[in-house]
């Protein structure tokens, strides 16, 4: 066995390599140490701070007895301070924070809660999009579309953010599944708070109930879910979403917003298979809508959240991927994405080609003189093809064809033929 | 024409991030919104029915995301014509998006209308319900400001993102780096089948008016 996974995983390592190495220490004092000499900034003060208050919140809100409440929290707060454990639950902060308010939303008090909008989604949907895609696709039902829809909504939307993780930590970058929690927790952190700020009813509530206006009272309905229950004579998703506790956060849909963060991730580490994971959204945007759970408009919320917070996170955490090497264990370094060396707009003002084209005297071109590494002989060099570019007869060397006449930016290109 | 190149059009992103992670942004999200003409098209195939402005916006959807994605493979490495061939697009878009929102709003208050009235009757149940929970639905007019809020919102996004696009090209048509060979597509042009050829010729087309309108 040891054999199989050195000769798979660590036959690559490069010799002294440290960056894929995990914390084994139990030595809370390590911890401890680090925390005495750590330095917020700006940007820590924001993540932990807001993360700190959504707990706050919960811990209070949370119809918990008080004694039983601060043993969770004292729980985690000692796994925290772990390394060993450290290492994954620190990192997975916002996924807690999430699941704690997720599963605190239900408490909510109906008096305390915003008032159910039933009309605003189809009528946004209508207005951006021409009609109601999900009334369009759930138009004709069968057995075999129950089924392809129920797999991605009802199956791999639960196990494919722990099978994605694995993966990612396996065979992506070392660092790469901390960026990975951030996105993910972060991503439905923000789409829970907006589904209990704007309370919203799916489509299947248009069908039951036209536009009439709702009341918390309401059960949920499973949807299109309700064949599968009667396909498969189970009765799982009719019990479990007439008394979900979310009944009216249809706005954003956290299916797609998953969906689309893995498959974003995939995407980044794995860009070859990108045509699969696109696939896979394209397949669970389709089936939510078929399933009658969401409008269109939700799945783009859930997706366009999803897609900033993922490029935010690529560009301030994310490890840069090699694309040839197998694993976390054939890394060397970890190199971070740099966003100034990366701008394709950058102007280095040693390259000659970036001297901006306002600057340049197109009118007194001075004739080439010999050939030098002096600089300034290479900015009067630069001008020099000025005289033929200008010239609007047997312009063979001139193939910018519509900027004939005018000061082309050629001119600033150095010629050394 | 009315010349733009003297319009100040933004150099950052929300004044702080560089223009080629924005134009990803805007592209990212434009496609994930055009997607939704693959779905509504569909509607042939389910039988939903389908009117000749829902079958024109999800064509036009379909053609836009065709054009938008492949922008998001040359985001480090952009070329004019590509660009400039997404911004005419992206423009004509917008004004396309204005006045189906318009139409489709009309659309969605009629038949809202209609359904009010043929709902007239259930309106003594909804008082039956009692006071406290007919609050704990949106009001008509929280309902309506809602929508007009977030089809206000996406419009105005819309039209930034638009001048994003614009400032993005200008920028690459200033700088000497991106400037275009032409004879290099024009000698590439003959074996290739009819409609790259077309595509290209309207990518020259796009290039030859974003330069008139911004260099």
């Amino acid at each position: 066995m040891s054999g199989f996974i050195y000769r798979w995983f660590l036959a690559d390592r490069p010799a002294n390599s440290k960056v894929s190495e995990l914390e084994t220490s139990w030595d809370i004092r390590q911890s401890l140490a680090k925390l005495r000499n750590y330095q917020p900034t700006t940007k820590d003060v924001c993540h932990y701070g807001f993360l700190c208050s959504v707990l706050l919140f919960v811990f209070v809100a949370f119809p918990a007895p008080w004694l039983l409440k601060l043993f969770v929290y004292a729980l985690f707060g000692l796994l925290f301070l772990i390394p060993i454990t450290s290492q994954f639950f620190f990192n997975a902060l916002p996924i807690f924070t999430w699941l704690a308010l997720y599963f605190t939303s239900s408490y909510f008090s109906a008096g305390s809660r915003p008032p159910i909008t039933v009309k605003v989604l189809p009528a946004i949907e209508t207005i951006l999009y021409g009609d109601n895609l999900s009334d369009i696709l759930a138009t004709s039902t069968n057995s075999f579309y129950d089924i392809l829809a129920w797999i991605p909504y009802g199956l791999f939307h639960f196990g494919a953010p722990f099978v994605v993780a694995a993966i990612l930590f396996v065979f992506g970058p070392p660092t790469i599944l901390q960026g990975y929690a951030f996105a993910f927790g972060y991503m439905n952190l923000f789409g829970v708070i907006t589904q209990n700020i704007f309370p919203a009813a799916p489509p299947w509530y248009k069908i039951m109930y036209g536009l009439n206006s709702a009341h918390y009272g309401m059960h949920g309905s499973p949807g299109g879910l309700a064949r599968i229950d009667k396909l498969l004579h189970i009765n799982i998703y009719t019990q479990g979403f007439s008394n979900s506790s979310v009944i009216f956060g249809a706005f954003p849909s956290l299916h797609s917003g998953c969906a689309t963060m893995e498959a974003l991730f995939f995407s980044y580490c794995f860009p070859r298979l990108r045509p699969l994971f696109i696939a896979y959204v394209c397949w669970l945007w389709w089936s939510t809508m078929y399933l009658t759970h969401h409008y269109f408009v939700d799945l783009m919320l859930g997706s366009v959240l999803s897609y900033t917070i993922f490029q935010y996170t690529r560009y301030t955490h994310l490890p840069v991927v090699d694309t040839d090497l197998f694993c976390r264990w054939s890394y060397g370094a970890i190199e971070k994405f740099n966003i100034a060396k990366n701008d394709p707009l950058s102007t280095e003002p040693s390259d000659v080609e970036n001297v901006p084209l306002t600057t340049m005297n197109f009118a007194t071109p001075t004739p080439p003189s010999e050939l030098s590494d002096d600089d300034d002989v290479v900015a009067s060099r630069s001008a020099s093809p000025y005289i033929f570019d200008r010239t609007t007869s047997s312009a063979t060397s001139n193939t910018s064809l519509d900027l004939q006449g005018e000061a082309t930016p050629r001119a600033v290109k150095p010629r050394f033929d | 024409m009315m010349r733009l190149s003297a319009f100040q059009f933004p150099k950052t992103f929300l004044g702080f991030l560089p223009l080629y992670i924005a134009v990803e942004i805007v592209l990212g999200i434009t496609i994930f919104n055009k997607c939704s003409g693959v779905y509504g098209i569909l509607a042939i195939f389910t039988g939903h029915p389908l009117d000749f402005m829902q079958g024109v916006s999800y064509l036009w959807s379909i053609l836009t995301l065709i054009v938008y994605v492949q922008g998001m493979y040359e985001i480090l490495k952009p070329t004019l014509l590509t660009f400039s061939q997404i911004l005419v697009f992206y423009s004509i878009d917008t004004v396309l998006t204005c006045f189906f929102t318009l139409w489709f709003t009309n659309v969605w208050f009629t038949e809202e209308a209609a359904s009010d009235q043929s709902g007239a009757a259930t309106a003594s149940t909804k008082s039956k319900r009692g006071e406290d929970r007919a609050s704990q639905g949106a009001t008509e007019a929280y309902e309506y400001g809602m929508t007009m809020l977030i089809t206000w919102v996406t419009l105005v996004f819309r039209l930034y993102f638009n001048f994003i696009l614009a400032s993005f090209v200008k920028e690459l048509l200033s700088n000497p780096k991106f400037m275009i060979d032409q004879d290099d597509v024009a000698q590439d042009l003959k074996n290739k089948p009819l409609y790259k050829r077309w595509w290209i010729k309207c990518q020259k087309q796009s290039y030859k008016l974003c330069r008139r309108m911004l260099a």
